[in-house]
């Protein structure tokens, strides 16, 4: 029953594959619902599995921490195939040649949800690896999905070289640590690391953070994301902006938490540091960004900033702050780039410019692209700002408020650049004969429960209070 | 229940307003009237229901509902006397820019005038909060709608200077978060935003950085001196019903959290700053008064004038005494009704003259008597002349920093010379002199002539019986200290100023 999910998400990648097999060009249009349908299936399954346990010899764990990541994965997921639908199986297919091939697609999109969402059920480093690399590879072949375009192709191969290199540096340190310790599973790791002689185990945390600072996109690691962001098909890039950054946090939390434990507690210095940088270069470079998704690159980057600001805490502060904003910045991340992918495949507009005069065309998505770049960019009410709220008040108690005030900066930074967006939206001349859009209803969707969520998590505290109260019951397993 | 539907009553109504505008319905403005003469009605309800003599239980209404109680935030909002009045002033206002933007507003009606209600929404949360995280998203959630009138409505380089005003306030208020968050940290603050228990922390070594904080948000709000870049352009690209809002109510915001926030969170370190926060006020009134002079556009000057009149309210907030709070609280009220009728003015000039150059206007008053009155009347409210509100307001607050500093009410003095230069000096310009050409115009008339006459009427009041405003003013520092009601010459230690300005504890 632990694995139901999981299981779920895997049969229904096989089901698309076969379906694929039987259907007609024509007839493939089925199979993302069928997608959507199972993405469904084990979002329901995940709210009747119970929400701790192990399995497989206590390989596989569950607890409330790997439940709310699951529900993330599903959500970027589900959404993800909506979008992709829309480049699919729309007019947009005819007009971009490369871009075929559903039932694959469908499948290996489903690989990498799944291989994440065992990523931060393993309680074993080797299967932790595994599903890291589950969750990696896959990813590298959706980059290069269009493959007559060449900056899809250039992205493919920068992301699975860079890629390739985080993946080295986190399978040493974790060899690293089990030559160290003699121990694969993550508890036994983690009960011996205090006799572990000192400086091979920095080299072995250091080596896991670099390899952990790829996959967030932390500064000086970050060079990767614009390039494979502007190359990617757009479905692709919103799934990245939000899975694969979901996917680093749950493996931080997996290292930081479970097999650092205290051991770590003197590093907060330098992830104070990484934090500033992060955020103030992703800032600085995203003013001067023209193509909207390297713009939104950018935006992740110093997102990514601001997330990292709650290992700053114990805790019993930080992981509820850092999941509720990882929340928080999915939803918003995924209604803009709702947004990019159907403006881009309606009218092949990529450009911030290009976006002159949308409220007068499509007020709707206009209205909702606005609400989550407002979120991004931390404006109250909405849940943007509450989430940087506890976050910042996490370095704030940690003492760290130069970092606070270096973070206070950059949201003012944030929001001259999300303006510009609005302002193009708002206040730019339409252009010449432009007329409303067509936008299928399920993106039409999309974006305004999206846009809804984010507006209600900033004013309804159920969210935080849930996951605060159930992150207490996780910690109190941990310890005891 | 009272406060949530006093502060949310507006929002509701902006939205019916812009669904029955999407619904073909041609009523939107009269439900926005409608709107805030029923929360102007609940507000008088509560002004008579709790008589100011009862100075007893100086606080009127309170109300907290718990929000995130795991951080200590709760949606706590409090009502005072300045709090009352402060509210009473937001929606007699926002009624103001609803009647001004009658016929100025055509395009988009059921729009603006939800943005325009969303913004109320805000001030009167700003004005009745009473927890730090709850005042702070208040405090933002009115800029948007703002962004979005000026952009909409707006003239000129209406984004570039949209866009400047959100950086500016944004920047500010971001300060203001920092100095929040360190003030929850701070030893013995029971982690709490809330403002009564968060009164008797004490900062202790970083508290004059927590305050510098708070003061420079509120200083880009009011503005003071080097913070007012934004302000000018802000002020000409405005609609009108903009400008009033942004220097009638949303500078009051920045007022109101001087004289609630910063100075009695901060006590000792306020009393610190105060010779260098009044400098900042002193420098605001003189040199507010000088640009305002140079001007030729009349929103710009009202900009400018409009520095200087807040400088005052800075001389006073950080005279720390109950005469000059009084007076701080009457300069707020009075100015924001006064600025209200010079906007209407700049308003009625540009449709029937086509213009607010004031060097391309003149001799008006022959073809617009009515026009010319009421232009007078308010040159003279903003002069300060007795018989009207603005009088009482800097008279106070001259008083009271008497007490404190003989060379600072010295200084500030002339800022009310220099204002009469100027005022007068508009007066002269557009009224009277030499006729231009085309100097005949169309008198002000219909809805202008309401709104303008009823600002005036209440500055008349204001000016000639101030007791009951003052009253309600008041209530708080005295009932704490004990001092006869008829001596008015003590000197008010900052701490006292504080418990003085405190809400209860549950």
């Amino acid at each position: 029953m632990l694995m139901l999910p999981e299981i779920i998400v895997v049969l229904t990648a096989g089901v698309v594959l076969c379906l694929d097999l039987f259907l007609t060009e024509r007839s493939r249009v089925i199979l993302a619902p069928v997608t959507l349908l199972g993405l469904a299936l084990g979002f329901a399954a995940l709210l009747v599995t119970p929400q701790t346990g192990d399995l497989l010899g206590g390989r596989f764990g569950m607890d409330p921490i790997a439940w709310w990541f699951k529900v993330i994965f599903l959500i970027a997921g589900f959404v993800t195939v909506i979008l992709s639908m829309d480049l699919l199986d729309g007019r947009a297919a005819h007009r971009m040649r490369g871009i075929g091939f559903r039932g694959e697609y469908y499948t290996i999109l489903l690989s990498t949800i799944v291989g994440m969402m065992f990523l931060i059920s393993a309680r074993e480093t080797i299967t932790l690896y595994v599903s890291l690399e589950t969750a990696t590879i896959p990813l590298f072949v959706l980059t290069a999905w269009r493959r007559d375009h060449v900056q899809s192709g250039e992205a493919g191969l920068k992301y699975v070289i860079i890629g390739a290199l985080a993946s080295a540096f986190i399978l040493y340190g974790l060899s690293i640590l089990y030559g160290l310790t003699g121990q694969t599973s993550i508890v036994g790791m983690s009960a011996k690391l205090a006799d572990v002689p000192r400086p091979a185990f920095w080299l072995a945390a250091a080596m896991l953070m670099t390899g952990v600072g790829f996959k967030l996109t932390i500064v000086p690691f970050h060079m990767w994301a614009a390039d494979v962001y502007e190359g990617a098909p757009a479905p692709v890039t919103a799934y990245l902006s939000v899975a694969s950054k979901a996917a680093g946090l749950a493996f931080m939390f997996q290292v930081f938490y479970r097999i650092f434990g205290s051991e770590l507690a003197g590093w907060t210095p330098l992830i104070a540091a990484f934090a500033a940088v992060t955020m103030s270069l992703g800032n600085l470079v995203a003013i001067v960004q023209d193509n909207i998704k390297r713009f939104m690159a950018f935006s992740a980057i110093s997102q990514a900033g601001y997330l990292i600001l709650g290992f700053l805490g114990p805790a019993d502060n930080g992981v509820p702050a850092m999941l509720f904003y990882m929340l928080v910045y999915i939803l918003s991340n995924l209604a803009v780039f709702a947004c990019i992918v159907w403006y881009s495949n309606e009218t092949g507009r990529e450009r911030i410019e290009e976006y002159r005069g949308l409220s007068l065309t499509n007020p709707i998505m206009a209205l909702g692209m606005m609400i989550a770049l407002f979120s991004l960019a931390g404006i109250p009410p909405l849940s943007g700002f509450v989430g940087k709220f506890f976050l910042f008040s996490i370095a704030a108690k940690a003492g760290y408020n130069w970092l606070v005030a270096v973070a206070a900066v950059n949201s003012t930074i944030s929001l001259f650049y999300y303006l510009r967006i609005v302002r193009q939206m708002y206040i730019e001349p339409i252009y010449e004969g432009a007329g409303t859009l067509p936008v299928r209803y399920t993106v039409a969707a999309t974006v305004g429960l999206l846009s809804l969520a984010v507006a209600l998590m900033g004013v309804i505290p159920y969210f935080y209070e849930t996951i605060h109260a159930q992150t207490i019951t996780w910690l109190a397993s941990l310890i005891g | 229940m009272t406060l949530q539907l006093i502060i949310l009553l507006p929002l509701l109504g902006g939205i019916v307003a812009w669904i029955s505008e999407r619904r073909g319905s041609s009523d939107v403005r009269w439900i926005a009237l409608i709107t805030l003469a029923a929360d102007f009605a609940l507000l008088l309800s509560v002004w008579a229901g709790h008589p100011a003599a009862a100075g007893a239980s100086r606080v009127l209404l309170d109300e907290n509902l718990p929000w995130i109680p795991q951080l200590g935030i709760g949606f706590h909002l409090s009502m005072d006397g300045l709090s009352l009045l402060m509210a009473l002033l937001t929606v007699f206002l926002g009624a103001i820019a609803v009647l001004v933007s009658w016929t100025e507003i055509r395009e988009r009606i059921g729009a603006f005038h939800f943005h325009l209600l969303a913004c109320l929404t805000g001030i009167l949360g700003v004005f009745l909060s009473a927890d730090l995280f709850l005042f702070f998203v208040f405090y933002e959630v009115m800029l948007i709608p703002m962004y979005f009138l000026i952009v909409f409505w707006g003239e000129d380089a209406k984004g570039r200077v949209a866009a400047k005003f959100v950086m500016y306030t944004q920047a500010g208020g971001l300060l203001m978060l920092v100095s929040i968050l360190g003030l929850y940290f701070a030893e013995g603050s029971g982690h709490t935003f809330d403002y009564n228990r968060l009164l008797a922390t004490r900062a202790g070594a970083s508290s004059a950085l927590l305050m510098l904080g708070f003061f420079l948000a509120f200083g880009v709000k009011l503005p003071i001196i080097p913070l007012h870049g934004w302000q000018a352009e802000t002020y000409s690209a405005a609609p009108t019903a903009g400008g009033i809002i942004l220097s009638g109510l949303m500078a009051k915001a920045g007022a109101y959290g001087l004289i609630r926030f910063a100075i009695p969170l901060f006590p000792d370190a306020a009393h610190r700053f105060a010779p260098c926060a009044m400098g900042f006020g002193v420098i605001a009134i003189l040199y507010g008064g000088l640009l305002a002079f140079s001007q030729t556009d009349l929103k710009r000057f009202i900009a400018y004038s409009s520095i200087s009149h807040l400088g005052f309210v800075v001389l006073g907030a950080f005279a720390m005494n109950a005469t000059a709070y009084q007076g701080v609280v009457m300069q707020m009220i009075c100015h924001g009704l006064s600025v209200a009728g010079l906007f209407i003015l700049a308003a009625v000039l540009r449709d029937n003259a086509g213009t607010n150059d004031i060097e391309r206007l003149g001799g008006l008053w022959h073809s617009a008597p009515r026009l010319g009155v009421t232009g007078s009347l308010l040159a003279m409210a903003t002069l300060g002349l007795p018989g009207l509100g603005n009088f009482i307001g800097e008279f106070l607050i001259l008083l009271g920093v008497y007490k404190v500093s003989v060379t600072y009410a010295a200084i500030g003095a002339f800022g009310a010379v220099a204002s009469t230069i100027y005022a007068l000096w508009l007066v002269q310009r557009i009224f009277l002199g030499p006729r231009r050409e085309g100097a005949s115009i169309r008198d002000i008339s219909g809805r202008s002539l309401v709104a303008a006459a009823a600002l005036i009427a209440a500055l008349l009041w204001l000016g000639l019986y101030p007791q009951p405003v003052l009253q309600r003013a008041e209530p708080s520092p005295r009932a704490v200290m004990g001092t006869p009601a008829s001596d008015n010459s003590f000197e008010l230690h900052p701490r006292i100023l504080a418990r003085a300005l405190e809400l209860p504890r549950e």
